[in-house]
């Protein structure tokens, strides 16, 4: 059974508490805290200890996706403040104005793969390069990132291979041609499926489809489907 | 090879380099061609840098995407779209074709200077609606191709492609087949070769003759280099990973990383790469390569002819009954026959784990 959860931006946008909320009695035992605009952080973090977060054993924090080089230090240091060193911290490559800030995060930070409107960081070879500034960063798969780029799932396997040591979280939902996360279909499931064998059962899976609280439970399913522990040839029989 | 030839080779990284060096190789016409390829594919990235996004790549064909491009040489390209359908591509293409030079646009089949869609490419392989042009650019775009500036949409529409061949490719899966050759990828680069054969007799016809000289040329040396550079990635996927190592995970991605990164070589490096492993190649490889240098040679030369023409010119404008008393045809087709006897040597001829594999996999 893989660790399986959602992400709070996915199901309330910046309203943590709501997503946290609609997220009560699910069997999901990962969470990723979102603060996608720099705005949005510093009230996240401030509330943390008052969050009831003990129904889940994998939390993680996605930091923003844009701000500038001077919140980008301010960013830091609220992070260092308030994040606790086992929660990886979600970070878009493209966001990063100087990787010396980012440094001292080590592990705890995890460098997601980016859709294919983004310049950097949607291949092996991209990552790569912004790994070589941040050498002890971990990776955040977003295999629907992967697979907008490349639909035969021969970058989602580059990636995955080259990159197996470092694999520590996974995002996933379908991303459409207007790198919009939706609900995962037929397609995406089935070729999800066929590089489901290079995620170690143990990485947290974040769902990140933009779903109302009633459609929850068939989205855990459809994942269970997408990164089955067994071949899919055996599921379908 | 023995050690010292091996570390000579090597001190250049390009695998055409590295065979020169292994074989006694002098191909300057080809050294120079890839620089002259290099400042015409920078000329065009900077006209051209507006007018792809993600979804939408140009791509160029023939000798500049094979680093062959000579002065005189077609500029053939086209607007491949891998996303949602949108009537600004058409003016796309209409805005390329007014930057790429007016007397290098599109080509007579309609191929090239236009535009085209993943979906026709990549789902009509076999069948009624694969049509010549649409077997030749899929083709292409594996052998023969090279995105201008925005490379997504190639590249994800070649990785599809490979897919489909690797994934859909019975045999290969087969445990009672022990050898991992790509059979259906390696029957439709077959087919393209005869479809270009057949097409080169058409095109005769339809053009009454017309640039006869020159295409027969082109046929038996740069576009049959290409069907061989397609037979030896084909071979590759057994050569470099023997006793089907690359299908041992069950499924294609790691076959069509492998495809994709030998089709990102250009064909005289696909073919220089692999002739490199085999002693008992190295002479038949240096004739290949000495006159393919003298093919590309005669035709980046500038130099008038005794008719006051470049040999370019001159082979283009050649009439039927002007070519068997004609010195440079003579010569040019004497270069297409050294390159033949040197590919016929290369895969039929001479010993070799080559050899073998066109014999079980390459005829029938």
């Amino acid at each position: 059974m893989r660790p399986i959860g959602f992400s709070t931006g996915a199901l309330a946008l910046s309203d943590y508490r709501q997503g946290l909320s609609q997220l009560r009695g699910k069997a999901i035992d990962s969470i990723e805290l979102s603060a996608l605009r720099f705005n949005e952080l510093r009230p996240l973090l401030e509330t943390l200890p008052t969050l009831n977060l003990s129904a889940y054993t994998n939390i993680g924090l996605h930091a923003p996706s844009r701000f500038d080089a001077v919140q980008e230090i301010e960013i830091a240091e609220l992070l260092r403040a308030h994040v606790k060193p086992n929660w990886p911290i979600v970070l878009h490559p493209d966001a990063i104005h100087d990787p010396s800030v980012w440094l001292e995060f080590g592990s705890q930070l995890a460098i997601e793969n980016m859709d294919r409107r983004k310049p950097i960081g949607r291949t092996a070879e991209e990552l790569s390069s912004i790994f070589e500034l941040l050498p002890d960063a971990t990776l955040c798969f977003d295999i629907g990132h992967a697979r907008q780029c490349d639909t035969s799932m021969t970058e989602a396997y580059r990636v995955l291979h080259r990159f197996a040591h470092k694999l520590r979280w996974v995002h996933l939902s379908e991303v459409n041609t207007l790198s919009h996360h939706e609900s995962l279909s037929y397609a995406a499931i089935w070729a999800f499926s066929e590089v489901a064998h290079l995620i170690p059962e143990s990485v947290p899976i974040i769902l990140e489809a933009r779903i109302t609280a009633d459609q929850m439970d068939a989205e855990i399913e459809k994942a269970k489907r997408a990164l089955p522990l067994r071949a899919l040839s055996t599921l379908i029989a | 090879m023995p050690e010292d030839e091996i570390v000579e080779s090597r001190q250049s990284s390009h695998a055409v380099d590295q065979l020169a060096a292994w074989v006694g190789g002098n191909w300057q016409n080809l050294q120079r061609a890839r620089s002259f390829t290099r400042l015409q594919l920078s000329g065009l990235r900077t006209n051209l840098r507006d007018y792809d996004n993600e979804d939408a790549s140009i791509v160029v064909f023939g000798s500049l995407a094979r680093d062959e491009a000579t002065p005189g040489s077609d500029l053939d390209w086209t607007l491949l779209v891998d996303g949602k359908a949108n009537p600004e591509h058409l003016r796309l293409v209409q805005a390329i074709r007014r930057i790429v030079p007016s007397d290098k646009g599109p080509g007579v089949e309609g191929i090239f200077g236009n535009l085209a869609f993943s979906h026709q490419i990549l789902h009509c392989i076999g069948g009624e609606d694969d049509s010549n042009a649409n077997t030749t650019l899929r083709i292409l775009l594996l052998l023969e191709s090279r995105p201008i500036g925005n490379k997504e949409a190639w590249e994800s529409i070649q990785s599809n492609i490979l897919r489909r061949y690797i994934d859909e490719d019975q045999g290969l899966w087969s445990k009672s087949n022990t050898r991992g050759v790509p059979l259906f990828l390696l029957n439709d680069i077959a087919r393209y070769w005869r479809i270009m054969v057949v097409d080169f007799a058409y095109k005769q016809r339809e053009r009454e003759n017309a640039g006869y000289a020159l295409r027969n040329i082109k046929l038996g040396l740069s576009r049959k280099l290409i069907y061989a550079s397609g037979i030896l990635s084909c071979f590759s996927c057994e050569l470099d990973f023997p006793g089907k190592q690359l299908f041992k995970e069950g499924n294609a991605q790691r076959t069509v990383e492998h495809l994709r990164e030998t089709f990102r070589k250009t064909p005289l490096e696909i073919v220089a790469s692999t002739l490199i492993r085999y002693d008992t190649l190295r002479e038949p490889s240096k004739r290949l390569f000495d006159s393919y240098d003298r093919f590309v040679g005669l035709l980046a030369s500038e130099e008038p002819t005794d008719n006051g023409k470049c040999p370019r010119k001159r082979l283009n404008e050649l009439k039927p009954d002007e070519l068997a008393a004609d010195s440079l045809f003579i010569e040019a087709q004497a270069i297409r026959r050294d390159f033949g006897a040197a590919l016929g040597d290369i895969f039929l001829r001479m010993e070799s784990p080559i050899q073998q594999l066109m014999i079980e996999r390459g005829v029938f």
